[in-house]
């Protein structure tokens, strides 16, 4: 039988990486209130990005075949790195489909779409260039560590431990410094009333692009660390935790952080708790949670009301 | 791909971009289209493959069980559309559309793994009721046209103005008298008429049908379908149905740069045309220059 501890932390785990990723998107429809539909392909360029620099060798497809990176770079500076890397990419997503829209006070309908184009774009460049194989990144890039931790006669992966503890610290600070400093408070205010937020001086622009930077760097560690926990399921492997993402955000409540990590939680231990027969069904589930709890509370579980203006 | 293929698949995306775009006129974003384009896929697979009264002399499949699948998966659609529209039309904006993508999810997670579906591995061998690519790509052009035709006649009815009401200003609607839940439930009805009807044809045409059919891609294709066309009169969605499902085939020649270049297209469209294509407006002026 497999150990409910065991099964508890896999839930975190998994909880903990899709609350990652709804922090993403809740930050970026917070200040602009859009949802970046490119925020998948920021994922997958976290975790490819991870891979090589590790110094992990492009598969057989894809133009950059064989190629790999001059040095090989320790696991938890390749992740920061990558962070950043797809931070960068946000910022290119921001410059390219978001802001040319927002100079026309554009509907946000037109936002889903071109945000959209910008996903397609981006993992097939990765396509392009990596080729569509799989890829996995070895543990063995943790050193010292060794793979399991036995917890009260469970065996627990060190991986899963890790992951929640990355994901614990990266809301923890991001927490920290909405709340405590006053570029958070700045961003806050832009998220609040954009109008007046100008208005005291603060550069709104600037706030959006920082929104989306750090949604990119989000996203990108949370593609890194799949790709250590499971693997790197081919360029689309980022919609598919995307789309759960986009359950997790409107499951916590829109523009809502602490919605968003509640969210993601529930959505992990749910799906660890789906018994092993049934394990088809696992991808079901969040939208299935999603769906009830938006008939009986349709701003989310944390989500302020929204008034209907007369 | 022959060029009459092309022509089916373009005339499914149009149909398919219809069904988006009705919701979408009384100011619903419904991303439910592909979930009932795959139901009238599956009632076509089953009641073709399984039962053996309708699939003839071995002669070809005859158009009279054709037209009966077509019948079926129109009710059981409009069933659905039904039980499921009330509680899910309470819902606004992008939440409706989240809602609705989550259905789509679910059917297609539930059609993975039960059996009368053919789980993973779909069901195969759907009989022909035409010989070749030429019968279809007639019988989709056909209901195209009727449901144009449809649309068309909506903007003079009392229907389509009572929606077109209510997606200027729904509560200015409802004081107005215009029963707004029903307006939305009819349109969403309609709609999954639509994708179900366009979903047996493509079945049939593609021979097979399996859980891949219609998933979130599909939800987010179709909707660039009308965005790029421009959601305001219906000859938008057709004109982006048809030209975005012929682009990757167009683009063909770029080889590996194809999806890029596919995706550029729908990243640049809002951007340089924010309202679509086609406008009321320009196509008053087209009228008016000839």
């Amino acid at each position: 039988m497999v150990h409910l501890l065991q099964i508890l932390i896999n839930g975190l785990a998994s909880g903990a990486v899709y609350a990652l990723f709804a922090l993403g998107y809740t930050l970026v429809f917070s200040v602009l209130g859009v949802i970046n539909f490119a925020q998948g392909a920021m994922f997958t360029i976290g975790g490819y990005l991870t891979y090589l620099l590790i110094g992990g060798a492009v598969g057989a497809n894809g133009l950059l075949a064989g190629w790999q990176l001059p040095v090989s770079l320790p696991f938890w500076l390749a992740l920061a790195l990558a962070g950043a890397g797809s931070a960068l990419v946000g910022l290119g997503v921001e410059a390219m489909a978001f802001r040319p829209l927002r100079q026309r006070n554009a509907e946000p309908l037109l936002y889903l779409i071109s945000s959209l184009g910008a996903g397609v774009v981006l993992v097939n460049l990765v396509q392009l260039l990596m080729g569509a194989e799989s890829y996995s990144i070895p543990t063995s890039t943790l050193a010292a560590l060794p793979s399991a931790l036995a917890l009260g006669g469970a065996q627990i992966r060190t991986v899963q431990v890790l992951l929640l503890l990355v994901a614990t610290l990266l809301v923890a600070l991001l927490t920290l410094w909405l709340e405590g400093s006053r570029g958070g408070k700045a961003l806050q205010a832009v998220a609040e009333d954009p109008v007046t937020a100008r208005l005291l001086g603060i550069d709104s622009g600037a706030m959006i692009r920082l929104a989306f930077a750090l949604s990119g760097f989000l996203a990108g560690v949370a593609g890194g660390l799949v790709g250590l926990s499971v693997s790197i399921a081919g360029p689309y492997f980022g919609i598919g935790y995307g789309l759960k993402g986009l359950g997790v955000l409107v499951l916590g409540g829109l523009g809502s952080v602490p919605g968003a990590v509640l969210g993601g939680l529930i959505v992990g231990l749910a799906e660890a708790l789906v018994p092993s027969e049934l394990s088809g069904y696992k991808d079901g589930v969040a939208f299935a949670i999603l769906f009830l709890v938006l008939l009986l509370r349709p701003q989310g579980l944390l989500g302020k009301p929204v008034a209907s203006k007369v | 791909m022959s060029d009459l293929s092309l022509l089916v698949q373009m005339g499914f995306g149009a149909l398919l971009a219809l069904s988006v775009y009705l919701p979408l006129r009384c100011g619903q974003l419904s991303l439910a289209t592909p979930g009932f384009y795959v139901i009238g896929g599956y009632v076509a697979a089953l009641l073709s493959t399984s039962w053996s009264a309708l699939s003839g002399d071995g002669a070809g499949y005859p158009l009279t069980s054709l037209a009966l699948e077509l019948v079926v998966a129109a009710l059981v659609a409009a069933a659905v559309a039904l039980v499921l529209g009330r509680p899910v039309l309470q819902l606004r904006g992008i939440y409706l559309a989240i809602a609705t993508i989550a259905l789509v999810e679910i059917l297609r997670v539930l059609n993975l793994n039960l059996a009368w579906s053919g789980g993973a591995v779909g069901i195969f061998g759907i009989p022909q009721p035409f010989a070749g690519p030429g019968g279809y790509a007639l019988a989709t052009w056909v209901l195209l046209a009727l449901v144009c035709w449809l649309c068309a006649r909506l903007e003079d009815m009392r229907l389509g103005r009572a929606m077109a009401a209510i997606r200027d200003d729904e509560l200015a609607a409802r004081c107005m008298g215009i029963p707004s839940a029903d307006v939305k439930l009819t349109a969403f009805v309609i709609s999954a008429v639509i994708a179900a009807l366009t979903g047996v044809l493509a079945a049939h045409f593609l021979n097979t049908w399996n859980a891949r059919q219609g998933g979130f891609d599909a939800s987010i294709t179709t909707l660039a379908f009308v965005v790029f066309g421009g959601s305001r009169i219906w000859l938008g969605p057709v004109l982006g149905g048809l030209v975005i499902t012929a682009l990757p085939e167009l683009l063909r020649p770029v080889g590996d740069l194809r999806l890029i270049l596919f995706g550029l297209v729908i990243l640049l469209g809002p951007i340089l045309f924010p309202q679509g294509l086609i406008t009321p407006e320009r196509l008053a002026r087209l009228q008016q220059t000839l």
